[in-house]
């Protein structure tokens, strides 16, 4: 999970303009044939991070993260790690360890040997490798389990040698994979602390690849959200979600309500939109960089939205509609409103009472009001 | 081979390596790709259970088994057009590979023609059907020497009658034999092939002798004035001391490959079938790289052999056996035989016929004097047999 | 099988191939069941039945096992000299392990040739690997023999390669008919039985791993004694037993390219059965020979049990 605040505050090097970034990753391009794969990534990782790259597949984030790891040489730019340039590297010389979605354990070998192996390959002797062996399994919580074969491991404890065995070498940087991809659900909320826990321990800097944007978010020091080699938005988890650059970057974390609209008041302290989708006017509590009869896009997320039967005060952020479907998920539910334009929006409400007689129910008219900062102008 | 119509001569037309003709790949090819259906021990076990070639309507096939390099190129032909008789024919290069197949029995021959003295105990064995000399008028064109010959191993006559006659001898290379034994060596002697002295000078060239244990045994006990026929104990182990005191010297044992390889200089050396060594000497000719063949009767003396036609006991077609029996006693077709593969023909009506070339050749038909030297093999029992072929394989793998 | 269909006396088949062996599945099994009877397991009780008879001058030419005596007794006669000679007589214990060694060696160097092609076979690019995969069986469409008589025509005297050798003037060497020739043949003729099988490990080889194993900071040569060549290890004993084993019994390939000193058993056998119309003996020879080549088998089979599962316990 996400660092406390107070510990996040003094370790937020990304920013402090005057910080050494740990790895840096400047104009790097891989073409595959005419495909580009990664287009013109600049991405700088600080000591210490907890990297998320999330994007969808085929969005360039496992090919930017082999080509951290050397198995890929960029087509164009460079990459350095602890000011080191990585060109001509190849694997087996770089201050990185991977841990690959496949695991990629190696099945003649014990887990001992396993973990063993990158040990073997820096001339540590017998009594020392052992030891770290120790030291690694109980880390992972795997003592007692060396001499088992990969085969005759559950798919968590499998994860878990991965781990032993990408730390072993106590790299400066380790590169993971969808770490948590092969897992089921309940193994994965529970993994993720660990990894966090392991992290903070170590010490170690964290580049981890994922497509699962709640991963992501609870993992992460920092997102880079990756669509179509490109690098989106970079921003720490809250950034992200709350404050996302363009339509993609709002519609693929978490879900949103966006609506197009037209400028008809740009000041410096707010911005009043009027958008015909959802048959009101936005007011919009802080400047904006645009221009008056601008056509751009704002987008809300459900969360931050308020339904009620009597309309509240205000001529704008406010909006009617009917409440065509109602979801009820446990913690909260999700409101289908149809608005008078044919426009749904998605709010949800969190169910504060075991039951509520008198709550918002079916076919009922409501009003959908938010707050001046509740929600993102997007140009792009 | 094929026939040169310009000088009106039958030549072997065995081609030099590279050539791009090389399409029969040698008679010895043909052997080797029916030994080789013999490969594995379940085809062996089959071989007991083989069932006969195929039979095509009665009367109207034969199935021939013959010598390689051993008939003329278009006799078979001839038969087929004058009686309608299709032949299948195949080809073998030892007694020892025919003996096999008939004693396994079911072997689907109509005609094979081994040797004299591996015939006398074949026909003890009852693998023959005797002869319907009814069937054969042709009989009467054979030459009475021959016949009275032939009948020491068929007293009477009554299984076999002869295709053919020659020598065991030796076939050389003669420059090379000059060029490493000197221009006055003799090389009309079994000294090239059993004084190691002698031989060793000529291992580099390459020497070969044949896979055939009863020939071998009687030309090292003929050389070592001793009786060939001879079955005792000490005699067979002196021939095999001579045998083997040869042995490193000796490229491999075959009974065909030799023909090709004395013709294209791969060789210098072979104890061979006379018509044999003569077929390398033409092909020798033919490929005009100036390697010049010959063929020598040792003074010592040599093995006189007949080859017999004799019908199998179970043989499908025993009636168009005869047929081609006759056929090829009749003394246009056996000069023309004669002319072609360079052996003696057992039949005396066809001398007239034949070639002067051939007839006047004292390696084809031997002087009088020569004739003296030569001898003949009784058949060997199966007890002196066994020893012989224990013998022949320790020389063979120099163990 | 539902449990009112199943009668109380158990139906032959389900006795032989187990339970719920319907009859759909019995006659699948019962074809190769079938035809290793008729082709295998019969030739060779036949085989080993001549092998216990002694050579007679005759046709058959081996003494029958059963006599029918007086009054109907039967007889059985068994003779053990056969084996007894082969024991004793070096020259078969010697065959035996001449072909034993020729076949080991034709094994190894067909591993050293054919392990880089399958393993670079295995690493090309699409279309690339397809044609050089139809290159390895290629040769295959042409005859044995006749690819076998094409070495020949390198190695002779006045062959291609000492033609080559001539022009630079160096005096021909003698190839064919030296155990050297045999091995050329051997190799020649086995590789693609080597190749294939080590393909189809190699390529399904994970490249993760290897990708794993330079990642923990193997060099590539570690990276492949470690990961690429133990995973291979499967591949590697097919293909071994493919080639060393029809090694053992070749027969054509020293009989066309070897020497007479070229001591292998399968000439041997040939001899036996053509040369001295010895059938028993012959049929012995095959018998040991199958025990030779079975005892192989299943030591390598076990030596890849204890691969697949040894370090567990």
């Amino acid at each position: 999970m996400a660092k406390k605040p107070q510990i996040a505050a003094e370790t937020r090097p990304w920013r402090d303009p005057d910080a050494q970034p740990f790895v840096r990753i400047s104009g790097v391009t891989k073409k595959f044939g005419d495909i580009y794969a990664v287009d013109d990534v600049s991405l700088d990782i600080y000591k210490g991070e907890l990297f998320c790259l999330l994007g969808g597949s085929g969005s360039g984030k496992s090919t930017l993260l082999r080509m951290l790891a050397g198995f890929e040489e960029p087509t164009v730019g460079s990459i350095a790690i602890d000011g080191q340039d990585m060109a001509g590297v190849p694997p087996y010389r770089r201050p990185v360890n991977m841990m690959f979605q496949s695991y990629a354990l190696f099945p003649h070998m014990s887990v001992a040997q396993n973990v063993a192996y990158g040990l073997k390959r820096d001339g540590l002797d017998r009594t020392a490798i052992t030891e770290r062996v120790d030291e690694l399994l109980s880390l992972v919580r795997l003592e007692g389990y060396g001499k088992r074969r990969p085969d005759q491991l559950s798919g968590g404890q499998r994860q878990r040698v991965a781990l032993a065995r990408s730390l072993a070498r106590r790299p400066k940087l380790l590169l993971l994979d969808e770490p948590l991809g092969a897992l089921d659900k309940k193994l994965r909320e529970q993994t993720q602390f660990e990894l966090v826990k392991i992290q903070e321990t170590l010490g170690v800097t964290f580049i981890v690849v994922t497509h699962d944007q709640e991963e992501a978010m609870s993992l992460a020091t920092r997102i880079g959200v990756m669509n179509e080699g490109r690098i989106a938005m970079i921003g720490e988890p809250q950034d992200i979600y709350e404050f996302p650059n363009s339509r993609f970057v709002a519609g693929f974390i978490g879900s949103v309500n966006l609506v197009e609209g037209v400028v008809t008041e740009d000041e410096d302290d707010h911005v009043r939109i009027r958008s015909a989708e959802l048959g009101c006017d936005i007011y919009v509590s802080h400047g904006v960089d645009c221009a008056p009869e601008q056509i751009l896009w704002w987008a809300i997320r459900p969360e931050k939205i308020t339904l009620t039967r009597e309309p509240p005060e205000g001529d704008a952020n406010v909006t009617k509609g009917t409440v065509e479907d109602i979801a009820y998920l446990g913690d909260m539910s999700v409101y289908r409103v149809l608005l008078e334009s044919g426009k749904r929006l998605t709010v949800t409400r969190p169910n504060l009472h075991r039951s509520d007689p008198d709550g918002i129910t079916w076919d009922e008219q409501v009003y959908a009001s938010w707050g001046g900062f509740s929600g993102s102008v997007l140009t792009s | 081979m094929r026939l040169d119509a310009a000088n009106g001569r039958a030549h072997w037309n065995v081609t030099p390596p590279g050539a791009a003709s090389r399409a029969p790949f040698a008679p010895s090819l043909l052997t080797f790709a029916k030994d080789f259906e013999m490969k594995t021990p379940l085809a062996l076990a089959l071989a007991g259970l083989s069932l006969a070639t195929p039979v095509l309507a009665q009367d109207q096939v034969v199935n021939v088994y013959n010598w390689s390099d051993y008939i003329a190129e278009d006799t078979l032909d001839r038969f087929t057009e004058e009686t309608g008789i299709t032949v299948n024919y195949d080809v073998f290069d030892s007694n020892e590979l025919v003996e096999a197949k008939l004693l396994a029995g079911n072997s689907g021959y109509d005609v094979v023609v081994p040797s004299g003295f591996f015939l006398e105990r074949q026909i003890a064995a009852g693998l023959f059907q005797p002869l319907d000399k009814s069937a054969l008028p042709n009989l009467e064109n054979m030459d009475p020497e021959v016949m009275e010959s032939t009948a020491s191993h068929d007293p009477g006559n009554e299984y076999g009658v002869d295709y053919m006659w020659g020598t065991t001898g030796l076939g050389y290379n003669v420059a090379e034999l000059t060029e490493r034994l000197g221009e006055d060596a003799a090389l009309d002697t079994w000294d090239l092939l059993f004084d190691p002295a002698t031989v060793e000078k000529l291992a580099d060239c390459g020497v070969t002798m044949l896979d055939a244990p009863a020939e071998a045994y009687a030309a090292a006990l003929n050389y070592l004035g001793l009786d060939p026929n001879s079955e005792t104990e000490e005699d067979l182990a002196a021939a095999e001391e001579l045998l083997a005191s040869v042995r490193p010297y000796i490229r491999y044992y075959h009974s065909s490959q030799y023909i090709d390889d004395l013709a294209n200089g791969e060789i210098c050396l072979a104890m061979g079938y006379s018509g044999d060594v003569f077929i390398a000497e033409a092909a020798a000719e033919e490929a005009g790289q100036g390697i010049e063949i010959a063929y020598t009767i040792p003074e010592e003396g040599a093995l006189k052999w007949f080859d017999m036609f004799a019908i199998p006991a179970d043989a499908p077609h025993p009636e168009a056996a005869h047929e081609f029996i006759n056929f090829m006693l009749r003394a246009d077709i056996a000069a023309a035989n004669t002319n072609y593969v360079y052996y003696a023909s057992g039949n005396e009506a066809a001398l007239e016929l034949i070639d002067e070339e051939v007839k006047s050749d004292p390696a084809i038909y031997p002087t009088p004097e020569v004739s003296e030297n030569l001898f003949t093999l009784n058949a060997h029992t199966p007890q002196y047999d066994e020893m012989l072929t224990s013998s022949w394989t320790r020389v063979k793998l120099g163990q | 099988m539902s449990q009112s269909e199943t009668p109380l006396r158990t139906r032959w088949y389900t006795k032989l191939f187990g339970p719920g062996a319907a009859s759909g599945r019995a006659l699948v099994i019962f074809a190769p069941v079938a035809w290793l009877t008729v082709f295998f397991v019969v030739p060779l009780a036949v085989v080993f039945g001549i092998s216990l008879a002694i050579k007679e001058f005759g046709r058959p030419p081996y003494s029958d096992l059963l006599t029918v005596g007086e009054g109907g007794t039967v007889q059985l006669t068994l003779h053990l000299s056969n084996y007894l000679r082969i024991i004793t007589d070096p020259l078969y214990v010697t065959a035996y392990l001449s072909s034993i060694r020729i076949a080991a060696i034709s094994t190894i160097v067909a591993l050293l040739i054919g392990y880089p092609m399958a393993y670079f076979i295995a690493r090309a690019r699409d279309p690339w690997r397809n044609v050089l995969l139809m290159l390895v069986i290629l040769p295959f469409w042409t005859s044995f023999l006749l690819r076998v008589y094409a070495l020949s025509g390198f190695m002779r005297g006045n062959g291609v390669i000492n033609g080559l050798l001539g022009i630079f003037g160096i005096e021909p060497i003698q190839m064919m008919q030296t155990d050297f020739a045999v091995y050329v043949g051997i190799v020649y003729t086995y590789l693609p039985f080597m190749v294939l099988p080590l393909f189809t490990t190699l390529v399904k080889l994970d490249v993760s791993l290897l990708e794993a194993s330079a990642d923990l900071g193997a060099k590539p040569w570690q990276t492949f004694w470690s990961i690429t060549l133990p995973l291979s290890l499967p591949g590697i004993a097919a293909g071994s037993m493919l080639v060393f084993i029809p090694a053992i019994g070749e027969f054509v390939i020293p009989s066309l390219l070897g020497g007479p000193s070229t001591l292998m058993i399968g000439r041997v056998l040939w001899d036996e059965f053509f040369s001295n119309t010895n059938w028993p003996r012959a049929s012995a020879v095959a018998v040991a020979m199958l025990l030779i080549v079975v005892v192989p088998i299943m030591l390598m089979q076990r030596a890849q049990d204890a691969v697949v599962e040894g370090r567990t316990r």
